[in-house]
């Protein structure tokens, strides 16, 4: 009798990643909070006066590097319904597709900065903060919890703070916070990432944007499946903004919401909170299984992605 | 180059064993990411891999200094609904850079500590078996214990062992007997690993820690980490079961006493024995060596067979005092 081969499996005992589709590239159009709807229509036209050439830059130099020119190109805007709400989808959202048509823009998908905080019972922010594995200070050795300032991410060691300093003894000389991967010379970044009141916990800015970013590069799951797919839809639009989906595909035809890479087009203002989505970022650790997925999939079509997802973002700074 | 890690082995801090679901919910350190339960041939449930930062040094048996920068893989997981482990390991690689990157670099390659500088395999090979952590070396036991910690921690368990025991450490390193692409011959004169042939050596030492050095036939395969946590399983299972015994007070105490003392291995320990029971097929010829030397099984079944002849014995001295027969 020959040896029999014996194959045996067990469902639970296997992990299942659903992967996502993938553009090659998703431009973020903008970013529109209460203040810029308050400035009027004018100042959102502006806006994408500014955006346009950009955006066709962009959308050229995938074509160029695609084989075939066939490059995917999936186009996305934001708005904030989390710090402030404004106006109702029903007003605005045409409001925003007119002012993007007169400049010749196309919104593929439009978004509620919410969802990046919880969408459809699933915790995304959450999901993320768990995720994150603490840039260890030189002479962490895993002998002690990583230090952690509960709502607080650096991208190094703090200046160690005095205390109450008793009546007799003197003042500790003030020591500087210090970079982890500092070039002799610091850079030192201290993000708040929540903070909580009678109402709960309220998300910073830069973790919102740090999970939007995840989304767009399509690296988050829950449970092996992905938390968020874009609902498809159009005119006419609810009036409640929670009657909206998290992410609205207004364009039917458009390439996948997620891409290998994004570009977004921001006011020079949201510098700071671009730098601390980067600190972010660097230190959220997304599932290696999704990771291999994306890889391998960039791999063969021939556009080899880097290594590290903060590589794979990129912006264009606009004057104010 | 290596891959290096620390087992912690202990008894889950509950009066029973615990059923599936609980394994699930108490292994469930990380939201949105499911738990793994395999039930053949024994109900075995892991938790979703940890990662800590750690930028140290490693333990070098010249006691050069290397310094490492990277992640610690780690993961918790629970055996026959009974043993608890933790467990850490990194992959040790050369820096392909002389300064410390951005961090997100290192999170690209989970589990990987980068050293820069020259290194030496045998050095940290024996540092690491034979040292451990010093002081501020890098300390993987630490890491494992407190994701032990956390398990044990969770409020769905009652913290009511049935019986006392103590957690063993296995510390474990594993080379390659292949060599490394693009080595040079003779860089490392009569202490590189490639010279050896496929072997394991299992060192018991004092306070229950055992070092076990492997050097692989093939490539660094991850099975390797799942081969060290059955051997730590199994190690701990014997020691507990010695400890057991030895208490008893076979001779001593009362025939009713040592059936009480006894009683606990029977309940909680006995079914689960069951070496090699999830590991690819390429460690099998470790076990087989190690139930060679020291014999593993061969010592179990004498300690059971113990066991069961103490608590046999006594149940013939209780029918005749019954007057039985």
């Amino acid at each position: 009798m020959t040896p029999a081969q014996a194959v045996f499996g067990e469902v639970e005992a296997e992990r299942r990643v659903a992967s996502a589709p993938l553009s090659h590239v998703s431009i973020e159009l903008g970013h529109l909070y209460m203040e810029d709807f308050q400035a009027g229509p004018d100042r959102l036209r502006e806006q994408f006066r500014q955006v346009a050439p950009w955006a066709e830059t962009m959308r050229r130099s995938w074509q160029a590097r695609v084989p075939g020119g066939r490059a995917r190109v999936s186009t996305c805007f934001l708005i904030d319904d989390y710090f402030s709400r404004f106006s109702t989808p029903a007003e605005l959202v045409p409001a925003v597709l007119e002012a993007a048509a007169e400049c010749d823009l196309t919104i593929d998908y439009l978004a509620r900065e919410s969802a990046c905080a919880e969408t459809d019972g699933v915790k995304l922010a959450r999901l993320v903060e768990d995720r994150l594995v603490t840039d260890p200070p030189a002479g962490t050795n895993g002998s002690r919890p990583p230090v952690t300032e509960t709502g607080w991410l650096c991208n190094g060691a703090r200046s160690p703070y005095g205390g109450a300093v008793q009546a007799m003894e003197s003042a500790r000389a003030w020591e500087p916070p210090a970079q982890n991967a500092k070039r002799r010379h610091s850079i030192f970044v201290d993000v708040e990432l929540w903070d909580s009141d009678s109402r709960g916990r309220t998300w910073s800015c830069p973790f919102l944007a740090a999970v939007w970013q995840l989304l767009r590069l399509g690296l988050i799951r829950n449970d092996g499946e992905l938390p968020v797919r874009p609902v498809p839809g159009g005119p006419p639009f609810p009036s409640d903004w929670e009657e909206l989906p998290a992410i609205v595909q207004l364009n039917p035809a458009a390439a996948p919401f997620s891409a290998y890479s994004t570009m977004s087009v921001l006011s020079s203002r949201f510098l700071p909170v671009e730098l601390a989505v980067r600190t972010i970022l660097s230190q959220v650790f997304v599932d290696a299984e999704v990771l291999r997925q994306v890889a391998g999939r960039s791999a063969g079509e021939g556009v080899p992605l880097p290594d590290e997802l903060v590589d794979r973002i990129s912006y264009v700074f606009l004057g104010a | 180059m290596l891959l290096m890690g620390e087992v912690r082995t202990g008894l889950l801090q509950n009066s029973g064993e615990i059923p599936e679901s609980l394994c699930q919910a108490v292994l469930g350190l990380l939201s949105g990411e499911r738990v793994r339960v395999s039930r053949r041939p024994i109900m075995y449930a892991v938790s979703p891999d940890q990662l800590t930062g750690v930028d140290c040094r490693l333990a070098s048996a010249s006691r050069a200094r290397v310094r490492g920068v990277g992640t610690v893989l780690s993961r918790a997981s629970v055996t026959g609904g009974r043993v608890l482990q933790g467990s850490s390991h990194i992959r040790v690689v050369r820096a392909g850079s002389d300064h410390r990157l951005s961090w997100s670099h290192y999170l690209a390659r989970p589990g990987v500590v980068e050293v820069f500088g020259k290194v030496r395999v045998p050095d940290l090979v024996e540092g690491f078996a034979e040292s451990g952590a010093w002081n501020d070396c890098l300390d993987l036991g630490s890491v494992s214990e407190r994701f032990m910690d956390a398990v044990q921690g969770s409020p769905l368990l009652d913290r009511k062992a049935p019986f006392k025991s103590a957690r063993t450490r296995l510390r474990w390193v594993a080379v390659s007997a292949e060599r490394e692409p693009g080595h040079e011959p003779g860089h490392e004169p009569g202490h590189e690993p490639g010279q050896e042939g496929p072997g394991i050596r299992f060192v018991l030492g004092r306070d229950r820690v055992r070092t076990l050095r492997l050097v692989l036939p093939g490539g660094l395969t991850p099975g390797v980490v799942d081969f060290c946590e059955d051997l730590a399983l199994h190690d701990w299972l014997l020691t507990t079961l010695q400890v057991i015994f030895e208490r008893a007070g076979v001779g001593t105490a009362t025939r009713a006493e040592v059936t009480a003392r006894l009683a606990p291995a029977v309940d909680h320990l006995l079914h689960l024995w069951m070496p090699a029971a999830r590991l690819d097929d390429e460690f099998t010829p470790f076990w087989e060596r190690l139930e060679r030397r020291p014999g593993f099984s061969r010592q179990w079944l004498s300690l059971v067979a113990r066991v069961r002849d103490q608590i046999a014995v006594n149940t013939l001295a209780l029918l005749r005092e019954a007057g039985g027969w």
